[in-house]
């Protein structure tokens, strides 16, 4: 008998759990209606479907990484405050792409399933995610990607929002050709070889690089962004080039906290070590002034970027094929505005 | 309810308990149906049903071969890192060496079924643990894969390879019809043969079955071999659908298998299993999924309701069935 009070419980449990989820939801989705109204009766331009109801989606790359999850974060908000001011009627919330683009493939078939009319989407893969993009675009969604293109992005989507990761490479060689005057020797740790960032931030640091006599590459070293390879490069570089070793440019700036730190331990923090994407770790080492400057990556910048061109959009206004989020050079002066407290 | 006298639901109570230790996966399924339908409109249009049944093709494939791993008192914790690596074969033979695609396929399904035989002739030939097994050949076949490909991905431009996940038979797209077929062909295997009788006999009490005369080698290594075959093909169905061979892929796929087999109604006892049963868990799995997606439910907690939803279905899955005996 106990058992069956259990098992009634439980089913109970589970109606009750699921129930509060949906009255939630169906309390915004009254909300919605009424807006609805008011809107419908201004002709809407934004309406790509012709179903009467705007609706955005936003398939997340993944909802872990420290770079990704302040970018789902700001998407949230600000979709959010256009559904309650009655910009749109209804986003699909923050799908979790788990990093994966067969999970991205089905989160597009959701947002088709849902009638979206404008889909914000950063890709797990360049290829393997395309499949995502263009089921949207056929389906005559229009697709918004951001952070970095997919295969067929140029050709099919709306629009692409990302960071211009040239001119970051660019903005590192200019940090190190700033803060050592006397020029001298650097080495460069690589992200995964073959990453479009990899290769563009590359192209930007031998831009100015090769231009400049002063400086003399030791060798671009393949660290997969992870920072422990970082600092074992940095530790046999001091070691084979000793007191002419001036820098050490990374790709990213997991690896450059950590090459700073290895340089550090070693007594050399006159080595200028300088990376990108503004992480929690390097930005903290930036105020101790353990390290000079991190460039910083604007994720949630880039997914603002997506939306305003969605607003433009639903008023009619002419759209951007392409908008490059600049990077941000973040030193002692500036880290407390993006350093989280 | 609990206080009731002989009827419930209009049933006679044993009836009911029957009807409920045998469908109870069923019925829950129907439930989460209703409920999700009930809160979000586009989820009851044929469309998505059709894209549900789509999705859960490649994970009903690897649930199909874990249920065999699971019965026989095992596990195939392999399989993730089998798409990974049939991906990878796919993607050199098709994009860098020209070969045609049935071949390719061909070859890609030998090579997983052949691990799959490794796996199964390790376990039963040296009685060694299932897990352990599985697991240290998942990071061979992971570092195969990487191998295999050089550790980038390869780009399959081939349109008629991509035509394996998006063709349509009607308004059925192929993957379904591979989930229907490599279900009546699992169905009947593992009710109507003699070698799913000794899978039962083997992972209910392997020295009954031994003392019966049942070769533990071979039954253990064809359901190893069926699990790496249906590997393969849940492989080729990832690579079509995405285009792209990468040696990174499936990491973690074995987790929603295992799930659909439990809420099928698998016991890790061994020797209990229904192939209809692991379907409804296959689906519960999918829905689980695009129900949450298309209400809208946050995913930080979807995880988490997920979990909650397979200890809650098996809980009472259990509760109904102890009653039943």
């Amino acid at each position: 008998m106990k058992k069956k009070v259990l098992s009634v419980l439980l089913c109970a449990a589970m109606v009750a759990s699921m129930a509060i989820g949906c009255g939630s939801d169906k309390k915004d989705d009254t909300a919605g209606k009424t807006d609805d109204k008011k809107t419908e009766d201004e002709a809407k331009g934004g309406d790509v479907n012709g179903d009467g109801k705007l609706v955005v989606g936003y398939i997340s790359k993944n909802i872990v990484d420290p770079f990704h999850a302040p970018i789902n974060d700001y998407a949230k908000e600000t979709l959010d405050g256009l559904k309650k001011d009655g910009t749109i009627d209804d986003w699909t919330g923050v799908l979790d792409g788990e990093t994966d683009a067969n999970k991205q493939i089905d989160r597009a078939d959701e947002c088709i399933a849902k009638n979206c009319d404008y889909v914000i989407i950063l890709p797990a893969e360049a290829t393997a995610s395309d499949a995502a993009v263009t089921k949207m675009t056929d389906a005559g969604i229009k697709v918004i990607v951001v952070n970095s293109k997919t295969d067929s992005t140029d050709d099919v989507a709306m629009a692409y929002v990302g960071p211009d990761d040239v001119e970051a490479g660019k903005m590192l060689a200019q940090w190190v050709i700033d803060n050592v005057p006397d020029g001298g020797k650097y080495a460069h740790c690589q992200g995964v070889i073959g990453n479009s960032a990899q290769i563009q931030r590359g192209q930007g640091i031998e831009e100015l690089m090769k231009d400049n006599d002063k400086f003399e590459s030791v060798g671009d070293f393949p660290c997969e962004w992870q920072a422990d390879k970082a600092a074992n490069v940095a530790t046999d570089m001091m070691n084979q080039y000793g007191d002419e070793l001036k820098a050490i440019i990374c790709d990213n700036d997991d690896m450059s906290s950590a090459a700073q730190k290895a340089c550090n331990d070693a007594g050399r923090t006159d080595i200028v070590c300088v990376g990108v994407d503004g992480n929690e770790n390097p930005l903290q080492m930036v105020k101790d002034g353990e390290m000079g400057a991190t460039v910083l990556q604007d994720g949630p910048g880039q997914v603002g970027g997506a939306i305003d061109l969605i607003k433009k959009a639903i008023n009619g206004e002419t759209t951007e094929k392409e908008v490059m989020i600049p990077f941000v050079l973040v030193t002692k002066d500036n880290v407390d505005e993006y350093l989280k407290k | 309810m609990a206080k009731n006298n002989s009827k419930i639901l209009g049933m006679d109570r044993e009836k009911f308990r029957m009807f409920m230790g045998k469908y109870g996966i069923g019925v829950i399924l129907l439930i989460m149906m209703i409920v999700i339908a009930v809160m979000e409109p586009s989820f009851r249009t044929g469309s998505n049903m059709i894209n549900v049944a789509t999705q859960v093709s490649i994970n009903a494939m690897i649930a199909y071969g874990m249920c065999l791993a699971i019965t026989t008192e095992g596990i195939d914790l392999s399989v993730g890192a089998q798409l990974a690596l049939v991906s990878c074969v796919l993607g050199t033979l098709i994009s860098n060496k020209g070969w045609s695609i049935p071949m390719a396929c061909l070859a890609a399904l030998v090579i997983s079924t052949a691990w799959g035989v490794i796996n199964g002739f390790l376990i039963s030939k040296f009685n060694m643990f299932p897990f352990v097994v599985t697991l240290s050949t998942q990071l061979i076949i992971r570092g195969l894969a990487q191998l295999v490909s050089g550790g980038q991905a390869i780009p399959i431009t081939d349109a008629s390879f991509k035509q394996i996940y998006s063709v349509k038979i009607g308004p059925i797209p192929f993957p379904i019809i591979v989930l229907i077929i490599v279900t009546i062909l699992m169905y009947l295997l593992l009710h109507w043969t003699k070698f799913g009788r000794y899978v039962f006999a083997v992972g209910d009490n392997m020295q009954a079955a031994i003392a019966s005369g049942v070769s533990i080698l071979k039954t253990k290594t064809g359901a190893y071999a069926i699990s790496g075959f249906l590997a393969g093909i849940a492989g080729i169905i990832f690579t079509a659908k995405t285009a792209s061979a990468q040696s990174n892929i499936g990491v973690g796929y074995e987790t929603d298998a295992v799930a659909a087999c439990v809420l099928g109604g698998t016991s890790f006892a061994g020797g209990v299993t229904t192939i209809p049963g692991v379907l409804m868990g296959i689906f519960i799995i999918g829905f689980i999924y695009n129900g949450m997606n298309l209400i809208g439910i946050d995913s930080y907690y979807q995880s988490m309701t997920k979990g909650a939803v397979i200890i809650g279905a098996v809980l009472l899955d259990m509760v109904m069935n102890k009653k039943n005996s």
